[in-house]
């Protein structure tokens, strides 16, 4: 393209754009190593992550936190995956069906999709005799879950040259060999992100959650919003950046996954 | 030669193997709970929660009633806001990435999408810090002697504002910068040889090429501040009362959940208006 | 050495989560910041039985969990305006006075409230006021009368509580009605009192102001006298009012859900609450009145006489209790409500 030299101005909107979306999160991290509880930055330590780490509220969130988040990526990477795989393969009624009822899900508002949940349980707790729990939160995580990795897998099958499986059973590959042996690990990188992505939806959830969840089922989520509401703190900092640098993590690892696997 | 679509390595597994786990889900824990709100809408109220025999109208009947209009419409307005701060913000940004970003292209691009998927909550209480009379921010105008009182930040429609503009930035961008990435840059440098100024370059040539994900990111942002609810009540203060939090407190504190339904769906029909509209001008 | 015992403790709290105590465990559903700090690990240490707390920070959103069914706790703490309407949908169990010996140390008047007779379904655990808590050193001079709040001064610095009954109570107070009124004029002119109010609001915030009370943020919150004095102990410059127009009243009472599964362990809770060491425990750490007569005479003195948190018979005669509102009167107040939080 033609040599324009970068306009400055457009460089510094961008740079504000950036500073703008970055800020209020790198704030919170720099202020969970302030010594002092207050705004005033007092010095560095580590004194908050330490009350991060004996705080049983906390741990026990987190557990129920991975706890749902495992179970239902786990879930909802194999549905979603299955289904993707019908999707692609010359869209009957049901699969355009299923599409369209995916789409909805995705663009539904989250309370109002909470909310019908929680009617529809407290309809079905009638005749069962059970509660909401972790696994009403799995059960609902798994079903705003799903969507997105049809989304995310579907992608990567498009991508996918079908010649490279032709070829595998042109060579005498039965048609279950060819996937096993030549779709299934081409396709593995879209999956494994697709499940990266689906935890960490689950992992983050609030609105959902907090309608869903019963005794003893806190999440992280739950805590940080319960303890964001009482005022600052900084062991609420020290949870966010914990949070932001795991989550962070997973979402560079999904990230490369894709670049490798497109290149 | 086999179609791209045309993919015979898959299994001729049944059709109700693949699709039948999801949409067993999807119909259990979906669309069951949105038909019960439907029903629920023509129901009415039960004591103290729940719902009661006598089918009726009156819910939607309520819509109408001015003070929730004026909810209706405070929350497109805000939708609207948000959406065009949103454009004003994520052009810029996905411009620069597009033609500007070179090899670093896909790491910008990370950058942008990482904020996205970090915690909507703790990004929100970012804000509370920063925000409050004694945040971050009014403690370093205190500091630098700017001002003497702290300034009310905090607790208003432009925090919430703010808040929602920072939460989907990144669902603005990322259309924004798919579009711009495919622009024929070829097209550009013809304007200019043509002697188009640069501003006229943006205006007759980028602009209406991007259109397309102008519109798109529009649509996502515009959709998702519509059913915002945490943003207003972590950051309004409780003063404010937008469709996402009155369908909240008709199933809580009012305890009207046929109404609160009324609502909800109210909500999915001007989402799924908007949706209709982008998608009547992308087929036209 | 220390971050090796760090990790250890982190890994065993994480492997102990699940830990079951011998005697079993009861889930409970409480206000925040309504127990002293050790209550709940004195009463499993005593029992072996686990305590599975959690809070909530407003009685509505405690009421739609437990109307939603399915919300497994065992003993929940309703106000007394809730105590009706959970009976009447067959969510309380009856409760067995032979299982609850200590019942007898609770005052006269709480052994057989209006809400409750005879404490058939609830035990009261503590009572209060709702008044205003205000800087006596920023506002220059005391706040005395609800029709203080509306003072142009204020400006930005004022929060209510975020509940209609106590928004509402507020104007009806300052007009000279009754607050549990249910009559269309005099809730018009309280609506009309409350959006007049609403530019110099802050916010509409529970028990969660405390901190902004401390640092200075809020110079005057309608807040509940325990939360007030809690935010007092920590800032002497606030200082707590019961308006002179009239103030309500609530009373937090101890129930055991119908559906509950432990139901023993649920009786035991609630026995020990009622003990008079532990309900005085309670009183002194969290500054609510406790309606237990027994645990009264062990406070001290000072406290026992405050008479914001006890208040002399003069000033309980312009103190109203918080009473039921019939359905058609609920749905005046909760429109006024949305119009008031919409305007």
């Amino acid at each position: 393209m033609a040599s324009w030299s970068r306009p400055r101005s457009l460089v510094l909107a961008a740079a504000a754009v950036y500073a703008f979306l970055h800020a209020p999160v790198l704030i919170l991290v720099a202020f969970s190593f302030n010594e002092s509880r207050f705004t005033v930055w007092t010095g560095l330590s580590w004194k908050w992550y330490r009350e991060l780490a004996r705080n049983p509220r906390i741990l026990d969130a987190l557990w129920n936190s991975l706890v749902v988040a495992m179970l239902s990526t786990a879930l909802a990477t194999v549905f979603g995956t299955l289904a993707a795989c019908a999707m692609r393969r010359g869209a009957g009624r049901a699969a355009r069906a299923l599409d369209t009822a995916l789409n909805l899900s995705i663009v539904t508002p989250e309370i109002v999709t909470g909310i019908s949940l929680l009617a529809f349980f407290q309809v079905l707790f009638r005749f069962a005799d059970l509660g909401l729990g972790l696994h009403t939160i799995v059960i609902a995580h798994v079903a705003f879950s799903i969507a997105f990795v049809v989304i995310v897998v579907r992608a990567r099958l498009e991508a996918l040259d079908p010649a490279l499986e032709e070829a595998a059973m042109d060579l005498g590959a039965s048609e279950w060999g060819a996937f096993w042996r030549v779709t299934l690990p081409l396709l593995k990188p879209g999956i494994v992100a697709a499940a990266l992505l689906s935890f960490i939806l689950s992992f983050d959830d609030y609105v959902i959650t907090s309608l869903v969840a019963g005794v003893g089922s806190e999440t992280l989520p739950l805590v940080i919003y319960s303890m964001a509401r009482r005022g600052v703190s900084p062991v609420v900092n020290a949870l966010s950046a914990v949070i932001v640098v795991a989550l962070g993590a997973l979402i560079v690892v999904a990230d490369r996954l894709e670049k490798r696997s497109a290149g | 030669m086999s179609r791209a679509g045309d993919n015979r390595a898959i299994p001729q597994l049944p059709e109700w193997l693949l699709l039948g786990p999801a949409w067993a889900w999807m119909a259990a824990f979906f669309l069951a709970p949105l038909a019960l709100v439907v029903a629920y809408s023509f129901l009415s109220k039960g004591d103290y929660g729940g719902v009661a025999a006598p089918l009726t109208l009156d819910n939607y009947a309520r819509l109408l009633d001015p003070l929730y209009l004026r909810i209706l419409g405070r929350t497109l307005l805000l939708a609207v806001l948000t959406t065009l701060l949103c454009l004003a913000l994520g052009y810029p940004l996905a411009y620069y990435m597009a033609l500007y970003g070179g090899r670093r292209r896909s790491l910008l691009l990370l950058l942008v999408v990482l904020p996205f998927w970090t915690s909507f909550l703790v990004r929100t209480y970012g804000w509370i810090f920063l925000l409050r009379d004694t945040g971050l921010i009014n403690t370093i105008l205190t500091r630098l002697g700017l001002i003497q009182v702290p300034l009310p930040l905090l607790y208003n429609q432009g925090a919430v504002l703010a808040g929602l503009v920072h939460g989907f930035l990144p669902l603005m961008v990322l259309p924004l910068y798919a579009s711009l990435e495919r622009l024929d840059r070829s097209l550009l440098e013809a304007a200019a040889d043509l002697g188009a100024a640069p501003a006229a370059r943006l205006l007759r040539v980028t602009l209406p090429l991007t259109a397309p994900g102008i519109y798109a990111g529009s649509v996502l942002v515009f959709v998702s501040a519509l059913g915002a609810y945490l943003t207003p009540e972590l950051l309004g203060g409780g003063k404010s009362v937008l469709l996402g939090n009155l369908v909240q407190n008709q199933f809580t504190t009012a305890r009207d959940w046929p109404f609160g339904s009324a609502i909800s769906l109210l909500v999915l029909a001007v989402v799924g208006a908007a949706l209709a509209v982008e998608r009547r001008r992308r087929e036209a | 050495m220390r971050r090796r015992r760090l990790l250890a403790s982190a890994v065993l709290t994480l492997a102990g989560c699940r830990r079951r105590l011998a005697g079993g465990e009861v889930n409970v559903y409480c206000w925040s910041d309504y127990v002293a700090a050790d209550t709940i690990a004195s009463f499993e240490r005593e029992t072996r039985v686990r305590v599975n707390y959690e809070t909530f920070e407003s009685q509505e959103e405690m009421l739609a969990k437990v109307i939603a069914g399915g919300s497994a706790w065992d003993v929940v703490f309703p106000g007394n305006t809730l105590v009706g309407p959970l009976v009447r949908r067959g969510l309380l169990d009856p409760l067995d006075h032979s299982r609850l010996p200590n019942l007898v140390n609770l005052e006269e008047r709480f052994r057989d409230p209006p809400w409750d007779r005879g404490n058939r379904y609830t035990v009261t655990y503590m009572w209060g006021s709702s008044g205003v808590v205000y800087s006596r050193k920023a506002l220059g001079k005391p706040i005395t009368a609800w029709a203080d709040l509306w003072d142009p001064a204020l400006q930005g610095k004022l929060t209510l509580l975020d509940d209609p009954s106590e928004v509402l109570a507020a104007c009806l107070k300052k007009l000279g009605y009754s607050l549990n009124s249910e009559k269309e004029p005099e809730l018009a002119a309280a609506r009309a009192e409350a959006v007049r109010q609403k530019p110099l609001v802050r916010a509409y915030i529970n028990a969660e102001v405390k901190p902004q009370l401390i640092a200075g943020d809020v110079w005057a919150a309608q807040l509940w006298n325990g939360d007030a004095y809690q935010a007092i102990a920590e800032n002497a410059d606030l200082k707590y009012c019961l308006p002179a127009e009239g103030f309500a009243l609530y009373a937090d009472s101890a129930a055991i859900l119908s559906r509950a599964r432990n139901k023993d362990n649920a009786y035991r809770w609630i026995n020990y609450l009622l003990r008079a060491d532990v309900n005085a425990a309670v009183a002194r750490a969290t500054l609510f009145a406790t309606p237990n007569a027994r645990a009264r005479e062990l406070l001290d003195p000072a406290l026992r006489a405050n008479p914001d948190l006890y208040p002399p018979p003069e000033r309980l005669a312009k103190a109203e209790w918080f009473a039921e509102i019939s359905a058609q009167g609920q749905r005046v107040r909760d429109r006024i409500w949305t119009e008031i939080k919409a305007g």
